[in-house]
């Protein structure tokens, strides 16, 4: 007789099931490393150099500038990584045509999520370690010494890079492999609006509306304020924790119906 | 109401008597797709371990008709009911009774055979997927290629894989489209004599696409004709070639794949 597990232990080991399966394609790709360590390593040392030269000719504020600059990196890998991990692991199945396989299978989307939104948290965690690593070792900039409040910072960061990707698989399921572009791309349009390494105050006036309305800016302004040894601005955490409430219940509503047309249209097919 | 007597009507056309239960029944499948209609009214029962063919040209709504039994694509209308479980929201509790596998799907480049039998393994909920996958492989002739990649293996050793996936949680049902299309002959009887022992050893139903006729009718106890997303013909192979005058299922095959427009047989 075939031994099983009841529902809870079940979906438990079919989250960590696509959690090791996405392990072994990292273990066995290297160059999938790309993201986590690359891209981390060419942002603090363009943007650290960059802070460098700025505060070095800058009079008055150029220390400000160079700290935005250095938190603005830190956290904007918090983000990036945690989009980028979700969206490439359901772009794996694609790749794999895998997709077809995962569904005949007792297997609940939200325990696809789950999985691979777990591996990306691995994967986040040495991302973002590296940066921290780097800009301590190379700009003598220490992210833990920022206190604790940078966690409420993160944990929103977090949450939204996972909404982003939740949007980017529904693309993916609705367009096909023509939207893949957007699992890289997405967050390099927000990046500018989300006032990462400058203040809102610094973008064009018309821009400035749409910037205030994103859950990022206000993160990332949080972000600031205590890099810069202030305490805790709790007005722009809220206003970023409700901005991320309102994203994740759209990117969940967007992509039950990206779902319903995939399935509706028989879409898997392209995938097999 | 069930019947002895070859019928179009699949629902009242199962294999083993009046009282059985049912691995599958669909009841007036629809499904649409832009270019136009793929499955029209299909309606199919498969007894618990029936092994069961599902036949037709392409494009005569085959692999939809599977798909839409898997939940993985969703009906226009007509009804799904796994095992007790009415798709689409016992889908998960239906799978875990359920096996699939295509010989057009490929396996994960970047993983170990017995990676991926665990993965598979996990997904179905299996506590011990480990000694599952090996039990499978063994019973299928490829106890060796556990530790292999899926870059290193043939093509009909990636088939053979995708069965034992398939099958290592001993489902009641096991849905199989194109199993062997890639196989050489030697393979090919390896899998139908690996699906006959898991039909008879554990009353595993199968419902089998495959363009192979000789192979359907060596492994299967009834065959279902689909012909523009229709049921035109349901009984044993040798049933419905004396239906349609014909010598052979690959006869009659042939005759539908050129008479599109073709009745319904009565």
């Amino acid at each position: 007789m075939t031994e099983v597990y009841g529902p809870v232990a079940g979906s438990f080991w079919r989250v960590m099931a696509v959690a090791g399966r996405h392990a072994y394609v990292l273990q066995r790709s290297p160059h999938r490393l790309f993201d986590v360590l690359v891209w981390p390593v060419v942002d603090v040392l363009l943007f650290g150099s960059i802070g460098v030269f700025a505060s070095s000719r800058v009079n008055g504020g150029g220390q400000q500038v160079f700290l935005y600059l250095l938190i603005g990196v830190v956290l904007w890998h918090v983000v990036y990584q945690a989009q980028i991990g979700v969206a490439t692991g359901f772009l794996e199945e694609t790749w794999s045509r895998s997709v077809l396989n995962l569904m005949a299978t007792p297997m609940r989307e939200w325990e696809y999520i789950a999985g691979v939104a777990l591996f990306g948290l691995a994967k986040l965690v040495v991302g973002v370690s590296a940066v921290a690593l780097i800009v301590w070792g190379a700009y003598a900039f220490n992210v833990v010494a920022v206190g604790p409040g940078m966690i409420p910072v993160a944990a929103l960061l977090l949450v939204i890079g996972w909404a982003i990707a939740l949007f980017v698989i529904g693309l993916v399921l609705r367009f096909g492999s023509g939207a893949e572009a957007f699992a890289w791309g997405i967050l390099f349009v927000v990046m500018p609006l989300s006032g990462v390494f400058y203040p809102v105050e610094a973008l064009p006036p018309v821009l400035r509306p749409l910037a205030q309305a994103l859950p990022t800016t206000h993160a990332f302004a949080a972000g600031r304020t205590l890099a810069t040894g202030d305490p805790l601005p709790w007005d722009e955490l809220a206003l970023a924790a409700t901005g991320t409430v309102v994203l994740v219940g759209i990117a969940l509503g967007y992509l039950t119906w990206m779902l319903r047309i995939f399935r509706n249209r028989g879409y898997v097919t392209r995938y097999s | 109401m069930l019947s002895g007597k070859l019928s179009a009507d699949p629902v009242t056309r199962i294999g083993h008597g009046p009282e059985v239960d049912l691995a599958l029944r669909t009841a007036d499948l629809v499904k649409d797709y832009r270019r136009g209609r793929a499955v029209d009214g299909v309606s199919l029962a498969v007894a618990a371990g029936e092994r069961v063919a599902l036949l037709g040209p392409n494009g005569a709504g085959k692999t939809t008709t599977l798909l839409m039994c898997l939940g993985a694509i969703r009906p226009d209308a007509g009804e799904i009911e796994i095992l007790g479980h009415r798709l689409p929201r016992g889908r998960s509790r239906a799978m875990q009774q359920v096996g699939f596998a295509a010989g057009y799907l490929p396996l994960p480049q970047s993983v170990r055979v017995i990676e991926y039998l665990r993965m598979f393994g996990r997904l179905y909920g299996l506590r011990r997927p480990d000694v599952a996958a090996r039990e499978g492989l063994a019973r299928f002739g490829i106890a060796q290629l556990d530790r292999a990649m899926g870059t290193e293996l043939s093509s009909g050793q990636k088939t053979l894989v995708g069965i034992v996936k398939a099958a290592m949680h001993r489902p009641r049902l096991l849905v199989l489209d194109e199993p062997t299309a890639s196989l050489d002959p030697d393979v090919a009887l390896r899998v139908r004599t690996g699906l006959r022992e898991l039909s008879t050893e554990q009353g595993t139903a199968l419902l089998v696409t495959s363009h192979n006729m000789v192979e359907v009718e060596r492994l299967c106890e009834r065959v279902v004709f689909l012909s523009h997303g229709r049921v035109v013909a349901n009984g044993t192979a040798a049933e419905i070639a004396d239906r349609y005058g014909r010598d052979d299922l690959e006869d009659v095959f042939l005759h539908l794949a050129r008479d599109r427009k073709s009745e319904v047989v009565p």
